[in-house]
C-alpha cells in the first residue's frame, strides 16, 4: 500500500510541474458546460422536464473531462517505458500493481479535482444540487470511479502500444459512447430507434442517469444502484486489462 | 572485509540459459559460475547477447530455457527475493526527467522499504558517492549531461547496499573523466564492501583493468572464459604486429607468412603475428615479406591484449563503437580500429 502511495504522489507531482498535460482538458469540460448550457437550456422547458438544464448538461462536462483525462495515467505509463523509469521501477520490489496503480490512481485523482472545479463553476452559475451536499459528494464518487475506469483502459492500451499517439488515439474513440446516449436530450424526446438501442447498451448512458437523478431530482435508489454496478463493472473490467498487459509488459520488453 | 546487508550467498549461477526473440536466438546456452565478492567482465561486440543475458539475470526478462540463480535465488522463481539482493544499472539509464536526484534517490530509496529520514539521509550520501552532491538541488534529471545520468542511475542502483551489483556497459559514451570515475568507484565497492560486480563492456581495456574474471560472450554464446592473464597467455606469449598499406597488402602477407609464422590473425590493414619469442622472428618475417615483394609499413613487438584473445576467439576484431558519443564528446579506451 505504502508504494502505491508513494507512486501515486510522485505521479501527482509530475502532473503539477506539467501543468499543461492537463490544462485543455479542464478548459474542453468548462466550454461544454457554458456552451450547451447556454444553447440548448430552452430544452429545459419541453413538457415533462424536471430540474434545470445546467443539472442536465453537467454530467456529459464530468463524463467527457473523464474521456479525455483518461489519457494522463496511459501517458505517463508510455512516458515511463520510454525514458527506462518503469524498468528502473521494475528492479525494485514494489509490486507490479503498484506501478500500474500509481498514474491510473493519480490520474484519476487529477480528473476528481478537475470535476470538483466544474461543479463550483456550476454551482456559481445558479446549480442547485436537489439531493444536497450529499448528492454532490456522491457525484464526485462516482466522477473517481468512472476516472478509474478510463484509466485503467489508458493504461492497457499504454501497456500493448507503447505508443503515445496509439494510446491517446484508443482514449478518444470512447468520445462517441458520450453522444450515443440521451445527451442533451431526455429520453422521452429521442425518436431515432437505432440511438435508443445504443444508449442503452452504452455504460454512460447509465453514469448519465445516476448524476442527474441526483443534480436534479434527488435520491433515486435504482438509479443510483445501476450507476455505481455499470461504473464498477467497467472499471473492474478495464482493470484487469490493465493488470493483463502489464504481465506481459513487465517481462517482455 | 566489511559485509554488506543481506550478505549471505553473493554468486551468480547460469545453467544452459536460452532466450529467443522470434527467430533470434540472442542467449545460445550460457553457462555460468560467478563467486561471490568478485568483479566479473562480461564481454562482447554489440547484439552479442550481453543485456539480455543482464535482463534475465536481473529478473526482467524469462528465459526460453535454462536456470539461473542469483544471490543463491531461483530468478525465474524467487524474483523479488533477487531484486532485494541486487543493484542494477542498465545500459539505457531509467531516469524520470521531471523528478529532481534527491527525489529519484528517496522513492528509490523508500521503495526498497526504508523509512523516510533515512532515504533522505541515503540519497544525501550518494550524491557525494557519485559526485553530484554540488550540483543544484532543483535541477531535474532531465537537463542532467549523459554523464551525470550514468552517475545519479548508477547512485540509484546502490540505495540498498546491494550484495551484487549488475552494470550493463556502465561507461559507453562517456568521457574519459566520468569513466575514470566509474572505474574508481567499482572498485572501491568491490574492495570496501566484497560487493560482486557482474559488468557488460564491449571495451577490452575496461575488462582488462577491472575484472577478476572475464567472459567474452559472441552471438549469444561464450566462447572463452578465465582470468585476463590466462586468457592472454593462452594467445601466445608475445605478438609483432605488422601494418600494411591496405588489407589487400595484409592479406598476400598473411599467405606469404603462413610458413614462418603459423599462428596469425588479419585484422583489416594489420596483420598479427603470436610467438614465443618475437625478437629471433623478426629477421625472418622481413626477408620473407620482400621475397614477396610486399612493403612493410610499420612493425611493432608487444605483450599479447584481449583484443589477441577476441580475435583469436571470434575470428573477428571487436568493433569499438565510434558514434554512441555521450553528450561531452567522446573517447574510446581502446583504440580505434579505422
Amino acid at each position: 500500500m505504502n508504494d502505491t502511495l508513494l507512486l501515486i504522489g510522485r505521479s501527482l507531482r509530475n502532473t503539477l510541474r506539467e501543468p499543461l498535460t492537463v490544462l485543455p482538458n479542464i478548459a474542453i469540460s468548462v466550454f461544454f458546460l457554458f456552451v450547451y448550457n447556454s444553447g440548448l437550456s430552452s430544452v429545459a422547458e419541453l413538457p415533462g422536464f424536471q430540474g434545470t438544464y445546467l443539472g442536465f448538461i453537467l454530467p456529459v462536462a464530468i463524463v467527457s473531462a473523464a474521456v479525455g483525462g483518461a489519457g494522463l495515467a496511459g501517458q505517463t505509463l508510455i512516458k515511463d517505458i520510454d525514458n527506462g523509469y518503469f524498468t528502473k521501477l521494475l528492479l525494485t520490489p514494489t509490486r507490479r500493481l503498484a506501478v500500474i496503480w500509481g498514474p491510473m490512481i493519480a490520474s484519476a485523482i487529477v480528473l476528481t479535482a478537475q470535476v470538483v472545479l466544474v461543479m463550483l463553476i456550476a454551482l456559481a452559475l445558479g446549480l442547485k444540487v436537489a439531493a444536497g451536499p450529499a448528492g454532490f459528494a456522491l457525484v464526485v464518487v462516482l466522477a473517481f470511479l468512472w476516472g478509474m475506469a478510463f484509466a485503467g483502459y489508458a493504461a492497457f492500451m499504454a501497456l500493448k502500444t507503447k505508443n503515445a499517439a496509439a494510446a491517446q488515439a484508443a482514449t478518444f474513440a470512447f468520445f462517441p459512447l458520450i453522444f450515443l446516449s440521451y445527451t442533451f436530450v431526455p429520453k422521452e424526446y429521442v425518436t431515432a430507434g437505432w440511438l435508443k438501442v445504443a444508449a442503452t447498451i452504452n455504460p454512460t448512458t447509465y453514469v448519465f442517469d445516476s448524476m442527474r437523478s441526483l443534480l436534479n431530482t434527488g435520491w433515486d435508489w435504482t438509479s443510483l444502484l445501476v450507476g455505481f454496478g455499470v461504473t464498477f463493472g467497467f472499471a473492474t473490467a478495464t482493470g484487469i486489462m490493465a493488470l493483463w498487459a502489464a504481465r506481459g509488459a513487465t517481462k517482455m520488453s | 572485509m566489511a559485509t554488506t546487508p543481506g550478505g549471505g550467498d553473493r554468486s551468480i549461477t547460469a545453467e544452459s540459459l536460452h532466450r529467443d526473440f522470434g527467430e533470434l536466438r540472442a542467449v545460445d546456452g550460457v553457462d555460468l559460475e560467478v563467486p561471490g565478492g568478485q568483479i566479473f567482465g562480461f564481454l562482447g561486440p554489440n547484439g552479442a547477447g550481453k543485456s539480455t543475458l543482464v535482463k534475465i539475470l536481473t529478473t526482467i526478462l524469462n528465459a526460453t530455457s535454462g536456470r539461473a540463480t542469483v544471490a543463491g535465488y531461483d530468478v525465474a522463481r524467487q524474483g523479488g527475493k533477487v531484486r532485494e539482493a541486487i543493484g542494477v544499472a542498465l545500459q539505457d539509464v531509467g531516469l524520470d526527467p521531471l523528478m529532481t536526484a534527491r527525489e529519484l534517490l528517496m522513492l528509490q530509496s523508500e521503495l526498497f522499504g526504508t523509512p523516510r529520514d533515512e532515504a533522505r539521509k541515503t540519497a544525501e550520501r550518494l550524491l557525494v558517492t557519485v559526485g553530484l552532491d554540488d550540483v543544484d538541488p532543483k535541477k531535474r534529471a532531465g537537463a542532467y549531461s549523459g554523464g551525470m545520468k550514468r552517475r545519479l542511475d548508477l547512485a540509484l542502483a546502490l540505495v540498498h547496499d546491494p550484495s551484487i551489483l549488475f552494470l550493463d556497459e556502465p561507461t559507453t559514451g562517456l568521457d574519459p573523466a566520468s569513466r575514470a570515475a566509474i572505474w574508481e568507484e567499482v572498485r572501491r565497492l568491490n574492495d570496501e564492501f566484497g560487493m560482486t560486480i557482474f559488468l557488460t563492456t564491449q571495451y577490452l581495456e575496461e575488462a582488462d583493468r577491472l575484472a577478476d574474471q572475464i567472459a567474452i560472450i559472441n552471438r549469444g554464446r561464450i566462447v572463452a572464459q578465465g582470468t585476463p592473464s590466462d586468457l592472454k597467455r593462452d594467445v601466445g606469449n608475445e605478438v609483432v604486429e605488422l601494418q600494411f598499406g591496405s588489407s589487400d597488402e595484409a592479406g598476400s602477407a598473411d599467405q606469404a607468412l603462413a610458413t614462418v609464422a603459423p599462428d596469425r590473425q588479419q585484422s583489416n590493414r594489420e596483420l598479427r603475428l603470436y610467438f614465443e619469442r618475437a625478437a629471433e622472428n623478426v629477421p625472418e618475417l622481413v626477408r620473407a615479406l620482400d621475397g614477396a615483394g610486399i612493403r612493410l609499413q610499420g612493425l611493432t613487438i608487444e605483450q599479447p591484449s584481449l583484443d589477441d584473445v577476441f580475435l583469436r576467439v571470434t575470428g573477428e576484431a571487436l568493433e569499438h563503437e565510434v558514434d554512441e558519443a555521450g553528450d561531452e564528446g567522446f573517447a574510446s579506451p581502446a583504440e580505434v580500429t579505422p
